[in-house]
């Protein structure tokens, strides 16, 4: 009651249209962005940022303590936290010329941060690790008893790997604070692929097939995390992950693959020049090359601002790097700028806030533009 | 709310409503660089010695039990006619407006109306004869029984195709029809199906009255054109009914000054009690062979071991039953007819239940004279044993008109090696789904 009291009035209203809108996101599309360049690999990485951290290129993922790229920075939490984002990607793929837009959207992060003893704070949280969301339609032919037969394939996947954490926080003293963190990767994709074989003068014998099959993967994970807070203005911060392999099993207990998952190390830099100027940059390397095949190590970095009150900033940022899957020599490259602001309500309970980010990716004649327009809620009650 | 405030939440609302979902994820794939490592593999193979313990069995529709009958001129290949007695009359009855019972003491007339399903259109002066036949036709009439009966002279001749000719369009019904008023016969040509209603007056001397027959007649009908030709008549199994028969009887009657009076007695109509065909040359005793078709009726079971690597663990694009005839398909050049493929839903043999659904039945069409390989696709039967595994897998061969018409196929059976049925699979192997 107490909560409902703090969030009534028009704030209130504004706050439950946003949840209604989030919440109206298909439950099955826990997922995150997509890529073309992941079909051949696990799939596409999801980012372990929330708006704000997404807003300003994931500089400040390892300084937000509600991204859960770190753990060390939920010493910051100061009660009972809770967050949810969803985005829409516009995505444009275009290959030897031809340009395919395509669109999806994603409920990428959700989570809660409680402090449970003096020192000690606790995170549950739900995040894309990978997404195995895609669909492609092929057009080929084949010779069947002594006839050119044309067909078309659709194979699709729909589903992704969750990364499910379990973190704790510690501040050790006013300047350090460590955590650590359990994931548990679980998720499911439901495969299916259809041919449709063509009608060639007439003769339509050759009846369509369709195979699906709910394909399970499983892996586990452990993360650890320290960030500094050197003099007033200087944060620094670093991480390190090690992911076991990820088993894709079909039905109950038949083992279809294992793929080795990658280790990760990164650090970032935070100034705070002003209560009213942020400015961060981080780095993270991951082996992903371990994955197998089409599979490179990555280099990832991204460098962000945050400017104005804590109560409606305006954030910016950048990012670049490699994706890990490719079909070619080298890893993909890509490059991508980030916008977003917030608006805080009923003194800071309620953060709503939204970004919009561009990323272009190249790699092997392909290049993907993405436009994703992205929309979170934080509330402290 | 502040002017500023107001404008930031708009821009939050815009954000919220962009992001609100649709999915589109279909990419045009270009292989093998942004396509999945697995594709859809396709194995084609023929299976030659996976049918096998088959067998032939006669006897399923008898000549008098089909749905149509057929009239078949084709000398030296097929003679086939139709017989028929019509149904019996009382000897008496109550004419409009009396109490009492007048007896039948002879006939002015009938008619008689026959539906033409099938007929063969190339053929010119298709005529149709009509004989009399004794009444005591039944399912044991041979073709030799009644061979003296068809020598006479015929009752009636009846030229299709110059009734046919004459015939113009009913503006109500949009069929074709016309009456002779020479003859007192008739013809209307069904524009949407097809067929033909053929009515065929009689006079006293052509359908007598026999009161100890009860009014019963055998009549019979062969056809005759400028080549080999064949039609087929509806039967009371059909859905079009059988023959009608209207008598025009004369009665011995008190109620008017004049002691007999002509009587139309059509709350009186009467069908016929029986009707067959009979055919020469008679059909060859079973052998080895795997026949199909004939009347009575032929069907062959032929028992499939479909592989389990086929049946459980793939999934079936295409299948085709081989089928080579050890001889030429026997009856009248332009009767073509369907062999339909059936799963059993229980293997008695001779007596196994065939599954009589349309969507699980397979067909081919059977020329007659050609000697080719018969290929039936049964990519349906072997689709539904793949869901069914109880089933058996075994399938029945039939002809589609079973028992109306004379004409068959024989198959070379499993024994015969060179030649025996082969069946030609062409399968989709698992999608690697799981694997990057």
């Amino acid at each position: 009651m107490k909560a409902a009291r703090r969030l009534d009035g028009w704030t209130g209203r504004v706050l439950v249209g946003a949840a209604v809108l989030l919440s109206a996101y298909p439950s099955s599309r826990l997922t995150a962005q997509d890529s073309q360049f992941g079909i051949q690999g696990l799939g596409t990485p999801g980012r372990f940022e929330t708006v704000r951290a997404r807003a300003t290129g994931g500089a400040f993922a390892p300084f937000d303590a509600m991204s859960p790229l770190m753990e060390a920075q939920l010493g910051d939490v100061p009660g009972l936290t809770a967050t949810a984002m969803g985005g829409t990607s516009y995505r444009d793929a275009d290959l030897d010329g031809r340009t395919t837009s395509l669109r999806a959207t994603r409920f990428p992060v959700l989570g809660f941060a409680q402090p449970m003893f003096r020192r000690l704070i606790v995170s549950g949280s739900y995040s894309t690790y990978l997404d195995k969301s895609w669909q492609v339609t092929l057009r080929d032919s084949i010779v069947l008893r002594g006839t050119m037969q044309p067909y078309t394939d659709d194979i699709s996947s729909d589903g992704g790997v969750a990364d499910l954490r379990i973190a704790a926080a510690a501040r050790v003293s006013a300047h350090l604070a460590v955590g650590a963190g359990v994931h548990l990767l679980s998720g499911s994709a439901r495969m299916a692929a259809l041919r449709t074989f063509d009608a060639v003068g007439g003769d339509t014998l050759y009846q369509p097939l369709l195979q699906r099959e709910d394909v399970r993967y499983t892996g586990l994970g452990f993360s650890g995390s320290a960030l500094a807070v050197l003099g007033s203005s200087l944060r620094l911060a670093a991480f390190a992950r090690a992911d076991k392999r990820l088993r894709a099993w079909l039905g109950d207990d038949q083992l279809a693959s294992e793929a080795d998952l990658p280790s990760a190390v990164g650090g970032a830099v935070g100034w705070w020049p002003s209560p009213s100027a942020r400015f961060a940059a981080a780095v993270a390397w991951r082996s992903w090359a371990d994955a197998g095949p089409q599979a490179f190590n990555t280099v990832n970095w991204s460098a962000g601002a945050e400017l104005g009150g804590r109560f409606s900033p305006v954030r910016l940022g950048v990012r670049g790097g490699r994706l890990p899957f490719g079909p070619g020599p080298s890893a993909p490259k890509e490059l991508g700028f980030a916008a977003g602001t917030g608006m805080a309500f009923s003194q800071g309970r309620a953060l709503l806030d939204v970004g919009v980010e561009h990323l272009r990716r190249t790699g092997s004649g392909l290049t993907e533009r993405v436009w994703t327009f992205l929309a979170g809620l934080t509330i402290r009650p | 709310m502040r002017p500023g405030r107001l404008a930031r939440l708009g821009g939050i609302a815009a954000t919220l409503g962009v992001a609100s979902c649709v999915e589109n994820l279909t990419a045009p794939g270009k292989c093998p660089e942004f396509c999945p490592s697995g594709s859809i593999r396709i194995v084609d193979t023929l299976l030659t010695m996976n049918v096998s313990r088959d067998s032939a069995y006669r006897g399923y529709v008898l000549a008098h039990e089909p749905a149509a009958l057929a009239v078949v001129d084709a000398p030296g290949v097929m003679d086939s006619r139709a017989i028929m007695v019509t149904g019996a009359l009382a000897d008496a009855v109550v004419l409009a407006g009396d109490t009492v019972t007048d007896r039948i003491v002879g006939s002015d007339s009938l008619k008689l109306t026959l539906t033409l399903t099938r007929r063969d259109t190339g053929a010119q002066n298709l005529t149709l004869r009509f004989y009399r036949l004794p009444v005591n036709l039944d399912s044991t009439t041979t073709f030799a029984n009644v061979a003296g009966a068809f020598a006479t002279a015929p009752l009636r001749t009846v030229n299709l195709d110059s009734l046919e000719a004459k015939a113009t369009r009913d503006t109500a019904t949009g069929n074709f029809v016309f009456v002779d008023p020479a003859t007192g016969d008739a013809i209307a040509v069904d524009t949407a199906t097809d067929r033909v209603a053929l009515t065929v007056k009689f006079d006293s001397l052509q359908a007598p009255y026999s009161a100890a027959d009860s009014g019963r007649l055998g009549i019979g009908l062969r056809v005759a054109a400028g080549g080999p030709t064949s039609v087929a008549i509806a039967t009371r199994a059909s859905v079009v009914g059988g023959a009608r028969v209207s008598w025009y009887a004369t009665v011995d009657s008190i109620t008017d000054s004049s002691t007999t009076r002509i009587h139309k007695l059509p709350p009186f109509p009467r069908g016929v009690e029986f009707e067959s065909f009979v055919f020469d040359p008679p059909p060859a005793p079973l052998d080895s062979t795997l026949a199909v078709g004939g009347a009575p009726s032929a069907r062959s079971l032929l028992r499939v071991d479909l592989p389990r690597a086929i049946r459980d663990s793939s999934q079936i694009v295409r299948a085709t039953l081989i089928l080579v005839p050890a001889v030429a398909a026997r009856g009248a050049p332009a009767d073509s007819f369907i062999v339909e493929a059936h799963t059993v839903l229980t293997d008695f043999g001779a007596k196994s239940p065939i599954a009589l659904d349309p969507q699980r039945t397979d067909t081919a069409m059977i020329r007659i004279g050609a000697t080719d390989s018969v290929r039936i696709e049964v990519t349906n039967l072997l689709r539904l044993w793949a869901v069914d595994t109880i089933l058996p897998t075994a399938i029945m061969l039939r002809a589609q008109d079973e028992g109306s018409n004379p004409a068959e196929i024989r198959f070379y059976p499993s024994a015969a090696q060179p030649y025996r049925p082969s069946l030609r699979v062409t399968f989709a192997r698992r999608f690697p789904f799981g694997v990057p």
